[in-house]
């Protein structure tokens, strides 16, 4: 490794690096390839597949409640309970209730404290001149290495142009194309890496922000949506015949179990990226430890997909309490390069991110990368950008700069240290194109989700997936809204004969809610509430 | 031999099941008087939960004036926790048949009708397949001679309802009308489908008829429908000398994840409950009975420490509430109010008031129906407020 110094004096490469091999790249450096970074999972619907050791474990492991606490605890009653409080979870419970359901809307944390205010780079909707929904779909389906589902592609990119609309007609807001900033005049359209058009929809580089800000002030105008924040999910409530009727949920503040009855029930409940596989920083926010993945699997729904996540190539490295967050595409894009401890380039900046994630920590592990206060990366060259283009960082790479004040240096006289950092679940629950799972009663939107992105997602899908299928899901499950025969965890019991059939201690436990490092002690918290 | 011996699992294969069966049809026909001497000799009672002398029932069926008689083969089985007649008919549906032809030597009856809960399309499927492979055969012309008149065989689907399983209604759903059950006397045997003598027998009852005539003697087991918190639930054919604790422990694999073991609900689950104090009790009628409490169907739903009784007795009543024929009144409204007060206190509304009216209501109830639903609503209460009283103060809060 090099030190911080050593690399700040190593003069300049400009030279083109060599183009790699890129099967053999992602086969020695990718995370998702390296060896036992992958564990076959022994019990459950979809035993013999594939994913990381952890999000194994926390799969196959022991409830957190069990029949006799829900002795006793007080009921409410909904159509449709959608758990999560992100994208996919406010667009879901904005389409139930306007289709006439009652909607219960619960969120671990508050509603919008997910990875939707995260997306920055914007949304793609085939709505160009030179655009069509095969291109999308091509697009969509090549960037996953072919292994999503052909018909939830076909199914999210023609949404697109609607999905757009309905944000529009919500309140969103969209940059306009340049002479054309007047109500009524066209879209600004960027072509995001991957793509063949350009497609994609921005808001400066916070759309997601602004996406989640109509969301949340429409969910809270929209009369039939009830909202709860701080009650995570424990546990999702079936019927004898095994179908989903609703969910346990904990009442964080006043530390009780609540029952939310539902005949219907919707999974929005994001991504994995606490989990911090193989030691990871990531770029996800607090709640993303996998409940909505563990819940369902035990219940019976088949996941897919789960062997390969996206790890987005420019995290924050140093300082390490900014570690992990995101440094966005755009400073790559405006012609920032990556250099190693050597000051030379190694790798084309703008070829696809699980290809440059790989060649840093590539990198990195052939002792080319750079040390600072014990953190390691590989540089990415603010100053000489500053220096091409005197003024970018200040007018065109906001986010980036501010970041740069966090962490207590100036952009323009230091390059920030960057490492790949975990970002995306590429995949998730099996659902169909109306987001029904395996299992009769559930349904399942966002990240969540899987089956849309194969095996590596093409920036700009996930803010589309989470409203196409956020509405598909929402309308599926006002529809089907019932009333629940039984609410019960009868599930549990053939989960807990195959838990004990594997061997599997009964002291692990999941879902669990909140990272390892944080100061929630779940425990504790259900002791008192049951 | 036992009765889910593999080797009699043959379906609708009837040449198959004639040479791996016991052969009781074959020693019926020798000597038709010496069949219910046969039947009571073994000591075979009743298997559908009541444990009745068989033999007196088809002594009364063959003494009654009247006919033609007929026999109805009780596969309504419809109680939470019960899956042994479906195993039954499904696997092994000839030697149902076998039996319920033996009933008809000793007692002359020429209508036989195999009444199948509809739910159960496997079973229903197996019967009448098991029914056209009789239609013709040597034996039956030489059973219907024997009787002096020809024997009919079908399958009658029953209603589906759970109150359809109790022996009169049983015969009133067999004649087409609703499965009310009536008050007794009179009993089938005396007057059942259109008022002709009418023997009911429970699907494993009729097996094991089919055995003691071929055999001498019964098999010496029950099938023990056991579920809940066992780590291997299922039917299970063991010795009429097993021990609660052997069928969770041995037969059962044990306790689920190794929780402590808490109670069983037994054949129904309207019988008094079996606790921690009872796990070395044997699993016999009388064993049982001298516990105050009864074998049932042999159904045994194990419930272990992390699962709630008052969920579970809520569940059981709500389940007999729903499944009130609303023919007496004292069960109509009686069970609805009981299991009202139930969904109140496991919801979190109760109160000790709640619980008191529990209690007047256990003490209230028996007795007051025509059948026996009702009580087994009040037993099952009264013996979880008495065993597990604590866990309903704890839902009050």
């Amino acid at each position: 490794m090099i030190g911080w110094d050593a690399a700040r004096a190593a003069p300049p490469d400009d030279s083109a690096p060599p183009a790699p091999d890129a099967k053999a790249l992602l086969a020695h450096f990718h995370p998702d390839h390296a060896p036992d970074a992958m564990t076959a999972l022994r019990i459950g619907p979809s035993a013999g597949a594939h994913c990381p050791a952890p999000l194994a474990q926390l799969l196959e492991s022991h409830p957190l409640v069990q029949d006799v606490d829900l002795a006793g605890v007080p009921v409410t009653e909904a159509d449709v309970l959608i758990i999560g409080g992100g994208g996919a979870g406010c667009v879901a419970a904005l389409t139930a209730a306007r289709a006439g359901a009652r909607v219960l809307l619960v969120s671990k944390l508050r509603m919008g404290d997910g990875n939707t205010v995260m997306a920055e780079g914007g949304i793609q909707a085939a709505i160009g001149p030179d655009d069509s929904l095969q291109r999308h779909y091509a697009d969509t389906l090549k960037a996953g290495h072919f292994k999503a589902s052909r018909e939830l592609v076909a199914a999210m990119v023609a949404d697109g142009p609607a999905a757009i609309r309905w944000l529009i007609e919500e309140g969103m807001a969209f940059d306009l194309a340049p002479g054309e900033e007047r109500i009524g005049g066209r879209l600004l359209m960027k072509r995001p890496g991957g793509a063949t058009a350009a497609r994609l929809l921005s808001h400066r580089d916070f759309t997601g922000l602004e996406m989640m800000r109509v969301l949340r002030e429409a969910v809270l105008l929209t009369p039939g949506i009830t909202v709860l924040e701080r009650h995570p999910c424990v546990e999702l409530l079936s019927e004898p015949g095994g179908a989903a009727a609703g969910a346990v949920l904990l009442d964080l503040e006043r530390q009780r179990l609540v029952l939310a009855a539902a005949g219907a029930t919707i999974l929005a409940t994001g991504g994995a990226g606490r989990l911090h596989f193989a030691g990871f920083p990531t770029s996800n926010h607090y709640g993303a430890t996998a409940d909505g993945l563990v819940l369902a699997y035990r219940l019976g729904a088949t996941l897919r997909e789960m062997d390969s996540f996206q790890y987005h190539p420019t995290g924050i490295a140093w300082p390490p309490h900014l570690a992990g967050t995101l440094i966005s595409e755009a400073a790559r894009a405006a012609g920032a390069r990556l250099r190693n401890g050597t000051g030379a380039r190694f790798i084309d900046e703008l070829a696809p991110r699980d290809i440059v994630a790989a060649a840093i920590l590539r990198e990195i592990a052939e002792g080319r990368g750079v040390a600072r206060d014990g953190c390691v990366g590989v540089l990415l060259d603010t100053p000489a950008l500053e220096a091409a283009e005197p003024g970018i960082l200040k007018t065109r790479l906001v986010t980036l700069s501010h970041l740069a004040h966090r962490a207590g240096f100036d952009p323009a006289a230091e390059p920030f240290l960057i490492r790949p950092t975990l970002h995306y679940q590429n995949g998730g629950i099996a659902i169909d194109t109306t987001g029904r799972t395996d299992v009769p009663g559930l349904f399942c939107a966002g990240e969540a989700s899987g089956g849309l992105h194969g095996a590596n997602r093409l920036m700009g899908n996930a803010l589309l997936e989470l409203v196409a299928f956020g509405r598909r899901a929402g309308t599926a499950a006002a529809e089907a809204r019932r009333t629940p025969r039984a609410l019960g965890l009868t599930h549990l019991a053939g989960w807990e004969r195959a838990l004990a059939s594997a061997g599997i201690p009964r002291t692990r436990r999941a879902p669990i809610l909140f990272p390892d490092y944080g100061n929630v002690d779940v425990a504790a918290l259900l002791r008192q509430a049951a | 031999m036992r009765l889910t011996d593999p080797a009699l699992c043959v379906g609708a294969d009837l040449p198959a099941h004639l040479a791996a069966g016991p052969g009781g049809l074959a020693r019926a026909l020798e000597d038709r008087g010496a069949i219910i001497p046969a039947i009571a000799a073994a000591g075979l009672r009743g298997l559908g939960g009541a444990g009745f002398p068989t033999h007196r029932k088809w002594q009364a069926v063959a003494e009654a004036p009247g006919g033609p008689k007929w026999i109805i083969c009780n596969g309504n089985e419809d109680e939470p926790g019960t899956f042994k007649d479906r195993f039954l008919l499904t696997h092994t549906p000839h030697l149902v048949i076998e039996g319920a032809l033996v009933a008809a030597l000793a007692t002359g009856a020429t209508r036989i009708a195999l009444y199948v809960n509809p739910r159960e399309a496997a079973a229903v499927a197996a019967l009448s397949a098991a029914i056209a492979a009789w239609a013709g055969h040597a034996l039956l012309d030489r059973v219907a001679a024997a009787i002096g008149a020809p024997v009919e065989l079908r399958v009658v689907e029953s209603s589906g309802l759970y109150i359809g399983g109790e022996e009169t209604a049983a015969v009133a759903s067999v004649a087409g009308g609703f499965p009310f059950p009536s008050l007794k006397p009179p009993f089938p045997a005396q007057s059942g489908v259109g008022g002709a003598p009418t023997l009911v027998n429970n699907v494993e009852t009729l097996a094991q008829a089919a055995h003691v005539l071929g055999q001498r003697q019964m098999t010496g087991t029950k099938l023990y429908s056991l579920s809940g918190d066992v780590l291997r639930p299922g039917l299970h054919e063991l010795p009429t000398t097993t021990t609660l604790r052997a069928l969770i422990f041995e037969a059962g694999g044990g306790m689920l994840g190794g929780r402590a073991f808490k109670a069983v609900f037994t054949g129904g689950p309207s019988n008094t409950l079996l606790t921690a104090n009872d796990l070395d009790v044997v699993l016999d009628f009388d064993a049982l009975r001298a516990r105050g409490s009864r074998l049932g169907t042999g159904a045994m739903i194990v419930v272990g420490e992390g699962t709630s009784i008052l969920r579970k007795t809520a569940e059981y009543v709500g389940f007999f509430a729903a499944n009130s024929c609303g023919q007496c009144p004292p069960c109509k409204v009686g069970t609805f109010q009981v299991a009202r007060l139930l969904a109140r206190i496991e919801a979190g509304h109760g109160t000790p008031h709640d619980l008191a009216a529990l209690g007047n209501l256990a003490a209230l109830l028996p007795g007051s129906g025509r059948c026996g639903l009702v009580d087994g609503a009040a037993t099952v209460l009264a013996s979880s407020l008495a065993s597990f009283g604590d866990e309903y103060r704890a839902a009050i809060r």
